[in-house]
């Protein structure tokens, strides 16, 4: 307060005192300004975090006005909640063009009339004779053949119109295009125009004389070439402004030809305009044989004729519903994310529109609908109908004349008329495009019928590429291979069609081959749509195969995975010959149990993994067979990831075969010890609660066959010990098992007696499992280990009351009640809720078989990054279990690497800050409980752990993150996972091939301050390494079980328990890392607050030293003799220590 | 921060190690082989007037930091030459009484791992710890007639000593189970005994093992009493009978919307800072 004042008198003095006035009051202003937004933000959200509303009794209790009654009311009829409603305005707010940009852009398309108007005309010429056109410019298509009959002149257009959504208002950022049709005088149009491409020769000629002219004006900052939708034969001219305005707008000019110059008739899709002989130069077959049709060729031109009449159709729809247009924006929001809008055969934002016309036409949308329900009603629409098979038509009128929309059925795949009932709208949507569209408004009806709190997010905020919607994807590539495709699949006509575009041409044909043969595996086939490339005028169009790969990706069905067999029909019968003939030789007459005889296919697959890739066999082998596309060409990726979950010898396994092999031997154990005889107490519940019993364990045991010589024997407990002469042995972890003991009042109701009688049972089961099975047994106080067929069960006998024993307090007046205690929460974790979590997640393997490759990678990934120890196993299994029970808005995983793809971006986008992640594990939570632990989330945000998982047994506390990871932490698995997830995309999306795969599983280790490397030979996990070494040390395995069993050594694993001692004794100083799989490296990172130098306190001198500074005493770290512990501690284990950073030399 | 670096010569030097107030530091290290080292930082274990603590007064040496390779036998190795040490413990954190006489079984409570930790030194003479805080060291902890095993050896041995032997776990189950059954067996009698009999005020003791038993006296049942009381008011009580009571539950609906409003504004606007609205 003090100096203010006074420099403001001294101004005062100073200065002439009428600036001081303002001067003083807009300090004043902004003063005030500054407290109040400090006060709003101290008030909402601080850092980011939702906060409980407090909202006082007279806010709440007020009399509502009019408005707010109205608003209320029509928030609960329209939109399905007032958040929802708050979203939706703001997404419309945020791609919806400002007015300030609108009259710039208003003002820039006077300018393009103006200067179009302005272009010379020219003299007319041959077709053929393009000497005329200047140097810097190209033809903008292909002129195949070149000769043509017809001439060519330019003159300006007869009118020039803005089309489109620009004009409607359902135009959307990003990408700003302003669609301008130029009508074409009559002059320039002869009589059979329509007929062998002259139109488009035409129209390409007078783009490229116009862009010639355009090109020159300062007024446009480029001035470019594209096709229109994608389409060969139709070019645009793409203008954008000059400036700091390039990137405002593109406006794209149309030449077409007067609405009324060719005639209808001779466009309908079952009459040809592209003659035999001048396409292939050769005459027509003498037979007289009718000339192929040319649906699409003709439908291209009638798109042209057609722009304006559109125009005003939709304009008469949208122009006065405000509620049509958001929800035309909204659904061109939905295809976008999507990636369904762009290239040839897209679904288009314009065909949106159409649709919502023909909806508003039908009476199934009002226009008094909010955006909200057009979304809603037009993705009902889509969900529901099939246009592939019934079509639909905007066109009532009911001439006779007007081709029946069976015609159109046969012509195109997907059918959809326009108004005059001529044109089709959905000519290049190709069937897998629709299926897929239908498919994408399936799930989102789903989602918005599950009433899920961030339907909106999942719905139009989150992105679905094709890589993490689709289970496999395979790249085609080149895409010159394609033509040879074509004629294998005698497909001329339809290049005839398609002007020489064979990508489009053999895309119908090649997915309706795929589908036909991945039948039983597939649940969706779709397809990319070649991107629209953009092109300098001077420069050539780009060539059909230049459009990089075509990529298809195939959403699998899990259950017709598991089978091996395609069963063909009888021998006996017509159908066989087909059967034969799809199949090639990989047909073979097979003889079945039930005594048929039957063609069949039978594709090597032994593994699970391998019959994942079997959609791979069935892909290359058809597309060799019927398309001629060599399997060097095709390049599939399924199964690249699943080197990293491989076990060391089985290259053909995912590991899902052992896990499933360590699981029947756990049920065996399961059925002994129910009845096992001579308990004083009966079994009344045995229960698994290892990773390996819920599928999650990312390298599977495997039956361990000690040899002896490599140990030292403790004959007289029958066990194996390590030898400090050689190499770590084997690294066996023993399977927990809890073995639930009946309730009985026998059991002591005290903690310590209670613990003893547990002990003794423990005794008891080791004796009565040898004694009648034969089984190694070892028991401990606290658990038995029993080795059985060479795997290692950790049974741990457990009373269901021993908890709330624990639990119980006393009060001074004698009233027991019950407190939660360490010891009890953590008895209850290990007997209650992990039992019940692996029996879940056991459940959950079996409806998704992809569910167990998932979790593995996901958590191979995690501690790959050194990051494992943070993170609990349990709370890693879960984050792979939601991917399956909550896939929105995509469908269940159904291959690892697509689900490992989603846990990444799942870790790199979920805002853990404000969003419990809710696992409705056996979808046991309703979706009012769910909206109740939401809002317990929020107000108890302070006292949760940062990651906060909630699962139908634990809707509260979170108890699988409680200890850990810390925010830091946390966050940098997030950074690491941003980083990875577009590495591995761009990977897996290179049609070349992914290259080394290992790459983001590799971690950066340039953040550490010291790195203390080990040594191999007592790293007995060594092989386990995400670069897996070529040779380790021999860990003492035979490869045959031997003649007698000792129990071999169990849990050893050096690197842990130096990490122990490590964390132990400098927990407070620095935080440790290692990748317990394999790691040959441990990353130590300094505590920056350890290392402030404080003063000298008894309980806190670990590790520190005291220094004088000036002249008082503190205490720091010691680095140096830490550093020497690392190495003493580690001894036969440490191979170097290496300090990297000098900024800790304290 | 940067003015902290700082050259380690003076404090190899004899009065160059600086010890807090009242401690004296000795350089401890693991052995010969060792460049920097620790120390260990002693001084007489004395308490406050007032508080109470078990440990002999004047014999005891209070050492803070001892290194987690450094053992009680070592220790009191290291110290034996100021005088015959009588005992060495080790604890985590600075504690004033000591602990129990009866070891804890071996079973139930396994050997945690050791970090730096304290030690009370408990010397024959008092004059083991004047001569113990007059060390000049450096003391070494490993020697080669007196090699402590770290590492890979030390982690070997760990595992050989965990494997227990199994006879003698029963045997000590046996005996606790045994002194505790005498226990309740003893309280047991004791409870019929008094069963039913008035005290010397006339007051009877109502226990759950009586004729009629009665509610257990948990907090749990309590509340069950507690909830089913409400439940029979609640029943009897009318819903939107009165006007005044339709006109608070529709109040009330408004207050709930306007609440959810309010909250959801709130969420709009974190998302709208977190640029959660651009599809793009």
């Amino acid at each position: 307060m003090g100096p203010a004042p006074a420099g403001a008198q001294l101004c005062g003095d100073t200065g002439d005192p009428e600036m001081m006035e303002p001067s003083l009051e807009g300090t004043v202003k902004e003063g005030k300004k500054e407290s109040s937004k400090k006060h709003t933000v101290a008030g909402s959200s601080v850092e980011g975090l939702l906060q409980p509303v407090k909202l006082s009794r007279v806010e709440l209790y007020k009399e509502p006005t009019s408005e707010e009654l109205n608003r209320l009311r029509e928030t609960e009829s329209l939109f399905h909640s007032s958040l929802l409603r708050l979203q939706v305005e703001e997404l419309l707010k945020e791609v919806r063009l400002s007015e300030k940009k609108k009259e710039r852009i208003d003002a820039f398309l006077r300018d393009v009339n103006q200067r179009i108007m302005r272009v010379p005309s020219t003299p007319e010429t041959e077709l053929t004779d393009q000497a005329w056109l200047p140097a810097g410019v190209q033809v903008p298509l292909h002129q195949v053949p070149y000769t043509v009959k017809g001439c060519f002149r330019f003159l300006p257009p007869a009118q020039v119109t803005v089309v489109g959504s620009y004009l409607l208002g359902t135009c959307i950022r990003p990408d700003i295009n302003v669609d301008v049709a130029l009508t074409m005088p009559r002059e320039i149009l002869q009589d059979k125009d329509g007929l062998n491409q002259r139109y488009f020769r035409k129209r390409a000629l007078y783009l490229a004389h116009l862009a010639h002219h355009l090109a020159q004006d300062p007024l446009f900052g480029s001035v470019r070439f594209s096709y229109t939708n994608g389409c060969h034969l139709k070019p645009l001219l793409l203008l954008r402004p000059n400036g700091k305005d390039e990137h405002l707008v593109t406006v794209r000019l149309h030449p077409c030809p007067p609405s009324d110059f060719f005639r209808p008739c001779r466009l309908l899709p079952s009459k040809n305009n592209v003659r035999s002989a001048w396409y292939r130069g050769q005459s027509p077959p003498g037979d007289g044989s009718p000339e192929p049709p040319t649906p699409h060729y003709n439908t291209w031109i009638l798109q042209d004729i057609a722009l304006e009449s559109h125009m005003q159709l939709l304009s008469t729809v949208l122009g006065s519903a405000s509620g049509l247009r958001d929800g035309v924006a909204l659904l061109k929001v939905w295809l976008r994310q999507r990636e369904l809008d762009k290239g040839l055969g897209g679904f288009s934002g314009f065909l949106v529109s159409m649709l919502v016309a023909f909806l508003v036409s039908t009476r199934k949308i009002h226009t008094t609908m909010s955006g909200y329900q057009v979304l809603r009603s037009v993705l009902q629409f889509l969900a529901t109908t099939d246009l592939t098979v019934n079509g639909i038509s905007l066109c009532f009128s009911s001439d006779p004349f007007l081709p029946a929309l069976a015609d159109f059925h046969q012509a195109f795949a997907v059918v959809f008329l326009d108004s005059s009932g001529r044109l089709n709208l959905c000519a290049d949507v190709t069937a897998s495009t629709y299926h897929q569209v239908q498919h994408e408004a399936r799930l989102s009806m789903m989602l918005l019928d599950s009433k899920a709190d961030d339907g909106f997010q999942l719905l139009l905020m989150t992105p679905k590429p094709m890589i993490r919607a689709f289970d496999h994807i395979l790249h085609i590539c080149p895409l010159s291979r394609l033509q040879a495709a074509c004629h294998r699949l005698k497909l001329w006509p339809e290049l005839q069609d398609h002007g020489g575009d064979y990508v489009s041409a053999a895309l119908g044909p090649l997915t309706t081959l795929l589908e036909q043969g991945l039948r039983s595996r597939l649940h969706l086939l779709a397809h990319s749509r070649p991107p629209v490339s953009e092109w300098d005028i001077s420069q050539d169009p780009p060539k059909h195969r230049d459009s990089g790969t075509l990529t298809l990706g195939l959403l699998l069905r899990p259950e017709g995975l598991t089978s091996v067999l395609e069963l063909g029909p009888e021998a006996d019968q017509p159908e066989a010959a087909d059967f034969r003939q799809f199949w090639g030789s990989r047909s073979e007459l097979r003889r079945f149990q039930d005594g048929a005889i039957r063609e069949a296919v039978v594709w090597e697959a032994v593994s699970m993994s391998q019959k994942r890739l079997i959609p791979q066999q069935v892909v290359t082998h058809l597309l060799a067979l019927h398309a001629d596309i060599p399997d060097t060409c095709v390049h599939y990726m399924g199964g690249q990831l699943d080197a990293l979950i491989q076990g060391l010898k089985e290259t053909f396994s995912t590991g899902e075969e052992s896990l499933a092999a360590a699981v029947r031997c756990y049920d065996e154990l399961s059925r002994l010890l129910w009845g096992l005889e001579g308990l004083p107490l009966t079994v009344s519940a045995v229960q698994g609660a290892h990773p390996v019993l819920r599928y999650t364990e990312v390298f599977p045991p495997t039956p361990v066959w000690p040899a002896y010589s490599f140990h030292e024997r403790l004959r007289e407990r029958a066990s194996l010990l390590p030898r400090p002469d050689k190499p770590c042995p084997a690294y066996v972890e023993p399977m927990t098992v809890v073995c639930h003991l009946e309730g009985s009042g026998q059991w002591p109701q005290d903690a310590e007696a209670i613990q003893r009688v547990r002990a003794a049972f423990q005794l008891r089961l080791s004796e009565l499992l040898t004694q009648q099975h034969g089984l190694q047994c070892r028991a401990t106080a606290t658990h038995t280990d029993v080795l059985k067929d060479g795997f290692v069960f950790r049974i741990c006998v457990a009373y269901q009351r021993e908890p709330q024993i624990l639990k119980e307090i006393r009060s001074p007046e004698g009233m027991i009640s019950l407190r939660d205690t360490p010891a009890s929460l953590r008895l209850e974790k290990d007997t209650k809720q992990l039992p019940l979590l692996t029996s879940a997640l056991h459940g959950l393997q079996q409806q998704h078989p992809a569910f167990s490759g998932v979790a593995r990678l996901a958590k191979r990934w995690v501690r790959a990054q050194l990051l494992g120890e943070e993170f609990t196993n349990e709370s890693l299994d879960l984050v792979a279990a939601a991917l399956f029970l909550h896939p929105e808005p995509f469908t269940p995983p159904s291959s690892p690497q697509v689900g490992f793809l989603r846990f990444l971006f799942l870790v790199s986008t979920f805002d853990w800050k404000n969003n419990p992640l809710i696992v409705n594990l056996n979808n046991e939570l309703t979706a009012e409980e769910q909206v109740e632990i939401r809002s317990g989330f929020l107000a108890a945000r302070t006292q949760l752990p940062v990651m906060v998982i909630v699962t139908p047994q634990d809707r509260k506390s979170s108890i699988w993150t409680q200890d850990g990871p810390s925010p830091q932490i946390l966050q940098q698995l997030v950074v690491l996972a941003a980083k990875a997830l577009p590495v591995l995309e761009k990977q897996l999306l290179d049609p070349r091939g992914p290259g080394d795969i290992r790459t983001v599983f590799r971690p950066p280790l340039d953040m550490y301050d010291v790195l203390i490397h080990l040594s191999p030979r007592h790293i007995p996990r060594h092989r386990q390494a995400v670069d897996s070494p070529a040779a380790s040390f021999c860990r003492g395995l035979l490869s045959e079980p031997g003649p007698s069993s000792l129990m071999p050594v169990l849990g050893f694993d050096p690197p842990q328990l130096y990490l122990a001692q490590l964390r132990e004794a400098f927990g407070d100083l620095a935080l440790f890392f290692y990748d317990q799989h394999g790691g040959e490296v441990i990353g130590v990172l300094w505590k920056p607050t350890s290392f402030q130098p404080h003063p000298f306190k008894a309980s806190n001198t670990k590790g520190r030293m005291v220094v004088s500074q000036g002249g008082e005493l503190a205490m720091v770290p010691n680095v140096e003799a830490i550093l020497e512990d690392f190495a003493i501690l580690g001894e036969g284990l440490v191979r170097a220590v290496e300090a990297r950073t000098e900024k800790w030399n304290v | 921060m940067v003015a902290r670096r700082r050259k380690r010569a003076p404090r190899g030097s004899e009065d160059g190690i600086p010890g807090p107030l009242g401690y004296s530091a000795v350089p401890i290290k693991f052995s010969e082989k060792q460049q920097a080292s620790h120390y260990l930082y002693m001084r007489e274990h004395r308490v406050r007037e007032g508080t109470k603590s078990s440990w002999p007064q004047k014999r005891t040496l209070f050492v803070l930091n001892v290194p987690p390779y450094c053992t009680e036998e070592c220790l009191s190795r290291l110290l034996s030459p100021c005088g015959p040490v009588q005992s060495v413990e080790l604890h985590g954190k600075p504690e004033l009484a000591e602990s129990p006489k009866e070891p804890k079984s071996k079973f139930f409570h396994p050997k945690p791992v050791p970090g730096f930790q304290v030690a009370y030194v408990v010397f024959r003479k008092p004059s083991g710890v004047a001569a113990a805080v007059a060390l000049k060291g450096p003391l070494l902890v490993s020697t080669e007639s007196h090699p402590v095993q770290s590492g890979v050896h030390k982690w070997i041995r760990d595992y050989t000593d965990s494997i227990l032997d199994p006879e003698a776990l029963r045997v000590e189950v046996d005996t606790f189970m045994e002194t505790y059954d005498k226990k309740i067996a003893e309280e047991e009698a004791k409870a019929k005994e008094e069963e039913g009999v008035p005290d010397d005020e006339g007051w009877v003791k109502v226990t759950r093992r009586g004729r009629r038993p009665v509610l257990p006296r948990t907090e749990a049942a309590s509340l069950r009493v507690l909830e089913r009381e409400k439940r029979k008011r609640a029943r009897k009580e009318l819903l939107n009978f009165y006007a005044w009571q339709h006109r608070q539950t529709k109040m009330e609906h408004l207050a709930q919307l306007r609440k959810k409003f309010e909250e959801d504004k709130q969420r709009i606007e974190l998302m709208r800072a977190q640029r959660k609205f651009r599809p793009y």
